[in-house]
């Protein structure tokens, strides 16, 4: 049904209003729980062989604080304002969602043109994807990361685009909700790659 | 699909909190955030300890963001926290092996 | 609601195929695809038996051999076991919880897909430079350039694939569970293959994201030059070790777990008593679901990861003997003091307990790190997870093919044909992997292509290559009879076992909205509850109305084509085909974002033509 709704005999949680929504909500959790085993194995493995340099670059000789304070703050504050945008689904107020969505892919991309110098440096510096362990490892699980930012605005963008034809309805607003969810999970996995691999990265010359 | 709603009696609805829940969580994620960096950067704590209090904090930080962002806090999410818990313990496991026991 | 019918446009022939979104269609399609890969591993199998029927024959030679071990074992565990036991988890579970459907049939349609071209792309391997060669766990370094030819980018990419279509699977299913089932279907009223079905996609759900890793990993080594696997560059092989397990030994739940269940169902039904111990039996299920993450390093015994990981890992296996254990015996006290019978179906239960029993007690012998020791790598191994996969998967398998035949194809299986299906199977089995054993403790390695004379080894392997042939014409036999069934044209009565559970309420096969009215739940065993009480059939939570049904689409199938073709792409390093086949399938993603599927609707009217007692 592809009929506009008008605002005001959309439910109160849209996106939960219809069985498929609610499907669509509790499957996309399901996926994020994979998700979890997904970067956690990506974790497991940089732990295993971070220290494996094999010559190249360590990661204290790599790693550049402020730049990733930086890109920390932009992904943090994004998953604050895609919150907001949800905050307006519920309210209904379409037009303040897609411009809080906006703010958000706006910082995605942000976040996306720090990695691609931070990566673009690394490979100056010999830190490569072929140059040990170490740099296949990083690569690897910094770069899913990447990729699922990249994902996430692609996404976002294209929901944000159908919703201006078809406008806030039940079919759309299950759409929003959900890369919501998938914008915050990826900001909670750059939580703990910040952590474990600059933060720790950084702790390893200190103490060796 | 506007023609399926589905029409089992509506649970009492959801309060919406506002913004504020969700920028004191961002403010509490901020000054966790700047408390990791502080702990390497000054090397305020002892080193030895640095590591599990970073990783302490990045889950705390985490499990704000599940809670308040996320609405893992909210009714109906019960199956949210078994899989992203499930996930997490499993993983977990898998990553004290990794750290324990993989030789060289 | 819409208050006219708008019909899809309904396709035919082999276009409906290709597009449908009707689970039990699905069901359908896993079944054939793989049925055939089942009978392209069984003809694997019997080379790797003829090979080795005499000391130092040459009849396929060494390089083939390793093809056809790899190839068999990563056929039958990816590309036959799992569809097939997705082909009964979509033709039964959304009956067996009353719904009308799955959760996501487009999904649904899309994991099949995966599946499918993914089996493909790895078998294609044959003709295009060699098949995988490095063992279906395809250990590094061995799995790594220098030493394994091409025939390993197809394992990688095509399981990729697969892997993926499985996964949505299992979320499809974990969805349809939770949020499906019919009114009054509590938990604990559902049937316990509905369960087993259940805590077995929670396992595809956390285990598959592990493989996909090891994959991607191997995939950057072999193709891109990281160094993940290689030691020259600091790289771990035991990294592919523990993300191969990881995934690994909860894929052994994965499989096993079905079969319990059905066996469960299976014999219950033809004992004509209430599963016992119902309650412990979910409980088992659940339990050896999540031990199954707790074990997987008990295949690295050898590794050398020293005695404390060894012991914990030890222990922790041999705890899942416990719930096995409660399993076991309620099927026995099933079957205590009830109306047995013994058609297909439950010789196959039946010979599923003492079968399955040995090799989980094997399996018990192998959870000892010391005695491992001894075990590894040997046949005994090898007879040990033959016993638990086929003697275990296998029968329970039959098991609920011959049960739920009726139900998938509104044709019964003759049961005579079934019989003898049932006993040559069975005993070539057994005479195929029980001196197996033996020839382990003797000191047989797995995965040689010969032996030498002289050394007590002539007879095991003899009497082994001689039970292939049993369990050869056991698997024909099963082919003829479906065949016969196929063209006879007697139909199937809606509940030919007399059975238990909701399925069995409506007619064989069943509509493609399942039901016509939802029904209403009164207790475990839902049907039989009405039948205790007089009833003819359910009663009904919802009146007659117009039932929703979504459309059926091409997009699944393209989609997994556009991976396929980026699959070749990347093996080639040719990243403009990369390139194609990415665009088609985001551009397919893309599609069915945009374009909503406003679904067609089924009126009374025609719900009443076709026949439904309302």
């Amino acid at each position: 049904m592809a009929t506009h709704h008008v605002n005001a005999v959309l439910p109160d949680e849209p996106e939960k209003a219809t069985l498929e929504g609610k499907n669509k909500i509790l499957g996309f959790w399901l996926f994020l729980g994979g998700e979890t085993v997904l970067f956690g194995s990506l974790f497991a493995t940089f732990i295993a062989l971070r220290d494996q340099t094999n010559g190249g670059p360590t990661s204290q000789q790599l790693f550049d604080m402020p730049l990733v304070a930086l890109a920390t703050l932009l992904l943090l504050t994004s998953s604050l304002t895609s919150v907001f945008a949800v905050l307006a689904l519920h309210k209904k107020d379409l037009k303040k969602m897609q411009a809080w969505m906006t703010v958000t892919v706006i910082l995605g991309l942000g976040f996306l043109a720090l990695e691609i110098y931070e990566f673009m440096h690394y490979v100056h510096m010999g830190h490569k994807m072929t140059s040990g362990a170490f740099g296949s490892a990083f690569y690897t699980l910094v770069g899913f990361h990447g990729a699922h930012v990249a994902f996430g605005i692609l996404w976002i963008l294209t929901v944000q685009l159908q919703t201006v034809k078809k406008g806030l309805t039940v079919v759309t607003a299950p759409k929003f909700y959900v890369a919501s969810l998938y914008w915050h999970f990826i900001d909670v996995v750059w939580v703990f790659i910040f952590t474990v691999v600059y933060l720790m990265g950084m702790i390893g010359g200190k103490v060796g | 699909m506007g023609a399926h709603v589905h029409d089992e009696p509506r649970k009492p609805k959801v309060k919406h909190d506002g913004a504020k829940k969700h920028v004191i969580a961002f403010i509490a994620s901020l000054v966790l955030t700047a408390l990791a960096f502080a702990a390497v950067a000054f090397e305020a704590i002892p080193v030895g300890f640095t590591v599990p209090f970073i990783v302490g904090l990045a889950f705390v930080q985490a499990l704000f963001q599940l809670f308040f962002w996320m609405h893992m806090d909210q009714k109906g999410h019960e199956f949210a926290r078994i899989s992203i818990f499930a996930g997490l313990t499993f993983i977990l496991i898998a990553i004290i092996v990794f750290v324990f026991w993989v030789w060289w | 609601m819409s208050a006219h019918a708008s019909h899809a446009p309904k396709r035919s022939g082999i276009a409906d195929w290709l597009t449908t979104v009707d689970h039990k269609k699905i069901g359908i399609l896993y079944l054939i695809a793989g049925g055939i890969f089942f009978l392209a591993g069984g003809l694997e199998a019997l080379l790797i038996r003829l090979q080795l029927m005499y000391p130092e024959l040459q009849v396929v030679g060494a390089k083939t051999f390793n093809e056809l071990i790899t190839m068999h074992g990563t056929t039958m565990i990816f590309l036959a076991a799992m569809p097939v036991i997705f082909a009964l988890m979509n033709a039964i579970v959304p009956l067996q919880i009353g719904a009308r459907d799955v959760a996501f049939p487009f999904v649904n349609a899309l994991g099949f897909w995966l599946f499918f071209f993914g089996g493909v792309l790895i078998n294609t391997s044959w003709f295009l430079g060699g098949a995988p060669d490095a063992g279906w766990t395809s250990y590094a370094t061995l799995a790594l350039n220098q030493y394994s030819g091409f025939g390993i980018d197809f394992y990688v990419l095509g399981l990729q694939i697969a892997g993926l279509g499985t996964l949505i699977g299992g979320i499809n299913f974990l969805v349809t569970i939770i949020n499906m089932r019919a009114p009054g279907m509590t938990f604990m009223r559902m049937p316990l293959f509905t369960w087993a079905s259940f805590v077995t996609s929670g396992l595809i759900l956390f285990a598959f994201p592990a493989i996909t890793v090891g994959l991607v990993l191997l995939m950057f080594d072999r193709l891109f030059g990281a160094a993940f696997f290689n030691p020259d560059a600091g790289g771990n092989v035991v990294i592919w070790q523990h993300l191969f397990w990881i995934f690994g030994h909860p894929e052994v739940y994965i499989l096993i777990l079905p079969a319990f269940g059905i066996i469960s169902e299976v014999v219950s039904t033809f004992s004509r008593k209430r599963l016992f111990g119902y309650s412990s039996m979910v409980f088992a299920t659940a339990l050896i679901g999540f031990l199954g993450f707790m074990v997987w390093a008990h295949h690295m015994f050898t590794t050398g990861m020293g005695p404390i990981a060894n012991t914990l890992f030890g222990l922790a296996t041999m705890l899942i003997a416990v719930p096995t254990g409660i399993k076991i015996f309620n099927w026995l006290l099933t079957m205590w003091g009830g109306q047995i019978r013994f058609p297909t179906a439950n010789l196959f239960a039946v010979g599923f307990i003492p079968t399955f029993t040995i090799g989980g007690m094997t399996g018990v012998m192998l959870a000892v790190p010391p005695a491992d020791y001894q075990y590894h790598d040997s046949y005994f191994v090898v007879a040990h997870f033959h016993y638990v996969i086929v003697g275990g998967l296998v029968f329970g398998l039959f098991a609920g093919l011959y049960y739920w035949w009726p139900k998938m194809f509104g044709k019964m299986l003759n049961e005579t044909l079934g019989k003898w299906n049932f006993w040559t199977f069975f005993i070539g089995f057994h005479l195929t992997f029980f001196p197996q054993h033996f020839l382990g403790l003797m000191g047989m390695p797995r995965r040689v292509f010969t032996y030498l004379a002289g050394q007590g080894l002539e007879l095991g392997n003899f009497i082994s290559t001689i039970g292939v042939f049993g369990m050869t014409i056991g698997t024909i036999l099963f082919l003829v009879n479906a065949y016969v069934s196929a063209k006879s044209s007697k139909r199937a009565p809606a509940d030919p076992w007399d059975g238990r559970t909701l399925e069995w309420s409506i007619p064989s096969p069943p509509p493609e909205y399942n039901f016509a009215q939802t029904p209403l739940v009164r207790g475990l065993d839902a049907l039989w509850v009405e039948k205790m009480a007089g009833n003819k059939g359910m009663t009904y939570a919802e009146p007659l109305g117009s039932i929703h049904m979504p459309n059926g689409s091409f997009l699944p199938f393209i989609m997994s084509l556009g991976l396929f073709i980026a699959g070749y792409g990347f093996m080639y390093h040719n990243y403009v085909v990369v390139g194609i086949g990415m665009v088609i399938t985001f551009g397919c993603m893309l599609m069915r974002s945009l374009k909503d599927d406003p679904g067609y609707h089924i009126e009374p009217d025609e719900i009443e033509e076709k026949g439904v007692k309302a």
